[in-house]
C-alpha cells in the first residue's frame, strides 16, 4: 500500500492518456457486462422452459395461425399427453385512463404499460404449467367466466388490480381486434410462482380464454401456436417429427420444437445472438488489450531513466516489475469499476423507465439486471486486461540493465 | 585505515555483436574509509564504468570489487539490489529526480524499501533536505527547482539511507559555476562532517582538487 501514492502520481503524469485508457477499458467492461446481462436474462427465460413441452407453429412464420382442426390430430400422436391452443394476443391498455377506458375508444393505446397476454385453452394449459400456482377457488371462477383472466402477482401489484376488477385490452394484431372496441376482462385469479423451484418463471403475464378471443372475433381466427405436453422428454425429437409429418402435405405445414428452442427463436434466434454478443465482446476486449498494452509500453519507454534510477536506489528487478504491473492493474481496476458502474446504471435505468421496462417485461426480460456473477466476471476481465497489458513492458523493465538504460538518457 | 573500496585486478569487456571492446584493463584501486577520491580522465577512458562497478550496478568481467567488505560480483541480482540500498548513495550528473514526485517524496523514495513507518520516512527525508539546505523547498516539484537545487535534492536522496559510500558521476557537469561550487562544498561537508567515503568522477580539474586523492584513467588503465 505504501507504493499506491507513487503509482497514482504516475497515472496522473499524463492524465489525458490515462483518462482515455481508463475510458477505453470502461467501455469494454461496460459492453461486456451489459451484453452478458442481456444473455443472462435470455438464458434465465429459456431455463424457465420445460423439457416436456413442445410448441407447434406455422412452418412459414408465427404471423400465420394454424387451423383449429390440428388440435385433435396432434392429440392423437403417440407420446402426446395434452394440447392447448396458445395465441399471443399482443394487447395493450387503452391510453385514456388506466383500466377505466371507455369502451369503443380504440384510437390510442398505452404502450408504456405493455405486458404479455395470451389467449389459452385454460384447463390443459394450466395443467401443463405447474409453475403457475392459482388458488383452486379462483381458478374455478376463472373457468366459469368467459371474460375472466388470470394475472401474475407482479402485474396485479403494478396496476393495483385485485380479483373482481375489470380492464380493457386492445390488440395491435388486426385479426384480433373487435369492431366494437377493446376486449373487456375481469380479473378472476391471481397466480403466484414457486420462486425456489422456478426462479425464472414469469410473474408479469396475463392469460384469458381462447374461446373469448375466438367468439369475439367472429370465429375467424385459428391458433397462434399449440403448446404440447409430452409424456417423455427424451422423445421430444421423435414426437416433434411425428407432428410435423402429419401436416407435411397440408397448406399450413407446421414446425414443432421444444419450448426452449421456440423461445430462443422468438428472442431473435438467441443461440446465434449469444455467439454474436460474445464475439463482439471478445473483439472489443482484444482491441482494448492492444490499446492498453501500447499505453503501458509507451509509459514504460518514457520512464527508462526512472526505472534505472529505481534499480540504482535498490529496487530489485522484481519490485520494479511489480510496480509496472500494479500500475497496469490500477488502470484495469479504474476502468473495470467505471464500466461495471455504467452497466449497472444502464440496466437499472432500462428496468425502471416507464415504457422501456414494460417492453422488456412483454418479451420476458423483466429480470434484466447486472448479476453479481456478471459484475465479478467483468471485474476479472478488467484485471486480466490490465495484467496482460502490463506484463510485457514489465518484463522488459525486469530484464533491462541499469547501465544500458542510463546510457540512453 | 581499512579500505572501504578495494578494486582488485578488474577487467571489464563489453561485447558489441561479435566484437569485444575492453573498457577496463587490470584496474587496482583502494579507497580507505572516509576518503574523498576523484576519478578523472578523457571521455571513453572507463571512469564511469569503474564507478558503476563500485556502485554495484554493473559487474566486472574478471577480478573483484569489494565494497564495505562485500564482493559485489558474488551477489545475486536481488541481493545486490538490497546491498545497494544499504551501502551506496548514487549522485547522477543529470539529477534524475522523478518529475511527478515533490522534493520530499523523491528523497523518501529509497526509504520505501525499508520497514519504516510513513511518519519516520517523512522525518528522515526532511532531515536529509535540511542537511542539503532545502528544507524550505520540501514540497516543490523538480520543475520548480533550479539545477543546483535539483542536485541538492538528488544528494539528499543519496544520503537519506545513511549509506557508507557515495558515488557521484560528474555531479557538477550540468551546473553553472556558482551552483557547481555549492554542490562541491556540500559534498565536502558530507565527507568531512558525516564521514562518508566518496568516489567522484569528474572532467573538471577544479572539482577534482576538492578531493583528497585524484586518479587518472586512460584507455581503461589507471595511470596513478
Amino acid at each position: 500500500m505504501k507504493f499506491l501514492p507513487y503509482l497514482l502520481k504516475h497515472l496522473r503524469r499524463n492524465w489525458v492518456r490515462t483518462t482515455s485508457t481508463v475510458l477505453a477499458m470502461a467501455l469494454c467492461i461496460f459492453l461486456f457486462c451489459t451484453l452478458q446481462s442481456v444473455l443472462a436474462a435470455i438464458n434465465a427465460l429459456l431455463e424457465s422452459s420445460s423439457a416436456n413441452r413442445l410448441v407447434t407453429r406455422h412452418a412459414v412464420s408465427l404471423v400465420f395461425n394454424l387451423p383449429l382442426s390440428y388440435e385433435n390430430r396432434i392429440q392423437s400422436v403417440p407420446g402426446v399427453k395434452r394440447v392447448a391452443r396458445t395465441s399471443w394476443f399482443g394487447g395493450s391498455l387503452p391510453a385514456k385512463k388506466e383500466g377505466k377506458a371507455d369502451e369503443g375508444d380504440s384510437s390510442t393505446t398505452d404502450w408504456s404499460n405493455f405486458f404479455q397476454n395470451m389467449a389459452v385453452d385454460a384447463e390443459p394449459f394450466f395443467a401443463m404449467y405447474p409453475e403457475y400456482q392459482v388458488p383452486p377457488d379462483q381458478f374455478q371462477a376463472f373457468l366459469q367466466d368467459l371474460r375472466g383472466c388470470v394475472i401474475g402477482r407482479k402485474l396485479a401489484e403494478k396496476f393495483g388490480w385485485k380479483v373482481g376488477d375489470t380492464f380493457f385490452l386492445e390488440s395491435f394484431i388486426p385479426p384480433y381486434r373487435k369492431r366494437d372496441g377493446p376486449f373487456e376482462f375481469v380479473v378472476r385469479a391471481i397466480y403466484d410462482v414457486d420462486r425456489v423451484r422456478y426462479p425464472s418463471a414469469d410473474r408479469n403475464s396475463m392469460f384469458f380464454h381462447y374461446k373469448y378471443l375466438y367468439e369475439a372475433t367472429g370465429r375467424g381466427v385459428g391458433a397462434g401456436t399449440y403448446t404440447v405436453e409430452i409424456t417423455d422428454p427424451n422423445q421430444a425429437g421423435a414426437v416433434s417429427k411425428a407432428i410435423d409429418a402429419l401436416f407435411a402435405n397440408s397448406d399450413a405445414q407446421t414446425r414443432t420444437e421444444t419450448e426452449k428452442a421456440f423461445q430462443a427463436g422468438f428472442i431473435s434466434m438467441a443461440g446465434n445472438l449469444a455467439l454474436l454478443l460474445n464475439g463482439i465482446g471478445l473483439a472489443i476486449a482484444f482491441t482494448i488489450l492492444l490499446v492498453t498494452a501500447n499505453t503501458m509500453s509507451m509509459a514504460v519507454r518514457e520512464r527508462r531513466t526512472e526505472i534505472a534510477v529505481l534499480k540504482t536506489l535498490g529496487f530489485s528487478s522484481g519490485q520494479v516489475m511489480g510496480l509496472i504491473v500494479a500500475e497496469a492493474l490500477l488502470l484495469g481496476i479504474l476502468g473495470g469499476a467505471l464500466g461495471i458502474g455504467s452497466s449497472l446504471a444502464l440496466t437499472w435505468t432500462l428496468t425502471h423507465t416507464p415504457g422501456i421496462k414494460d417492453v422488456l417485461a412483454g418479451i420476458g426480460l423483466s429480470e434484466l439486471t447486472l448479476r453479481p456473477v456478471v459484475a465479478a466476471l467483468g471485474f476479472a476481465v478488467s484485471l486480466f486486461l490490465g495484467f496482460a497489458a502490463g506484463v510485457v513492458p514489465a518484463l522488459s523493465a525486469y530484464r533491462s540493465r541499469i547501465t544500458d538504460m542510463l546510457r540512453t538518457v | 585505515m581499512t579500505s572501504m573500496v578495494d578494486v582488485r585486478d578488474v577487467r571489464k569487456v563489453y561485447r558489441r555483436d561479435s566484437q569485444e571492446v575492453p573498457v577496463l584493463d587490470g584496474i587496482k584501486l583502494q579507497v580507505p574509509e572516509g576518503e574523498f577520491v576523484a576519478l578523472m580522465g578523457p571521455s571513453g577512458s572507463g571512469k564511469t564504468t569503474l564507478l558503476n562497478l563500485i556502485a554495484g550496478i554493473d559487474r566486472p568481467t574478471s577480478g573483484q570489487v569489494i565494497v564495505a567488505g562485500t564482493d559485489v560480483a558474488q551477489l545475486s541480482e536481488s541481493a545486490l539490489a538490497q546491498w545497494r540500498s544499504h551501502n551506496i548513495g548514487f549522485i547522477f550528473q543529470f539529477y534524475n529526480l522523478i518529475p511527478v514526485l515533490n522534493a520530499t517524496e523523491n528523497v523518501e523514495l529509497p526509504l520505501l524499501l525499508t520497514s519504516l513507518s510513513k511518519k519516520e520516512r517523512r522525518e528522515r527525508a526532511t532531515t536529509a533536505l535540511k542537511v542539503v539546505g532545502l528544507a524550505d523547498r520540501a514540497h516543490h516539484y523538480p520543475r520548480q527547482l533550479s539545477g543546483g537545487q535539483e542536485q541538492r535534492v538528488a544528494i539528499a536522496r543519496a544520503i537519506v539511507t545513511d549509506p557508507k559510500v557515495l558515488v557521484a558521476d560528474e555531479p557538477t557537469g550540468d551546473l553553472d559555476a556558482k551552483s557547481a561550487e555549492e554542490i562541491l562544498q556540500l559534498i565536502e561537508v558530507l565527507n568531512r562532517e558525516h564521514k562518508k567515503t566518496i568516489v567522484m568522477v569528474t572532467h573538471d580539474p577544479r572539482a577534482a582538487t576538492r578531493a583528497h586523492t585524484q586518479h587518472h584513467l586512460e584507455k581503461g588503465v589507471l595511470k596513478d
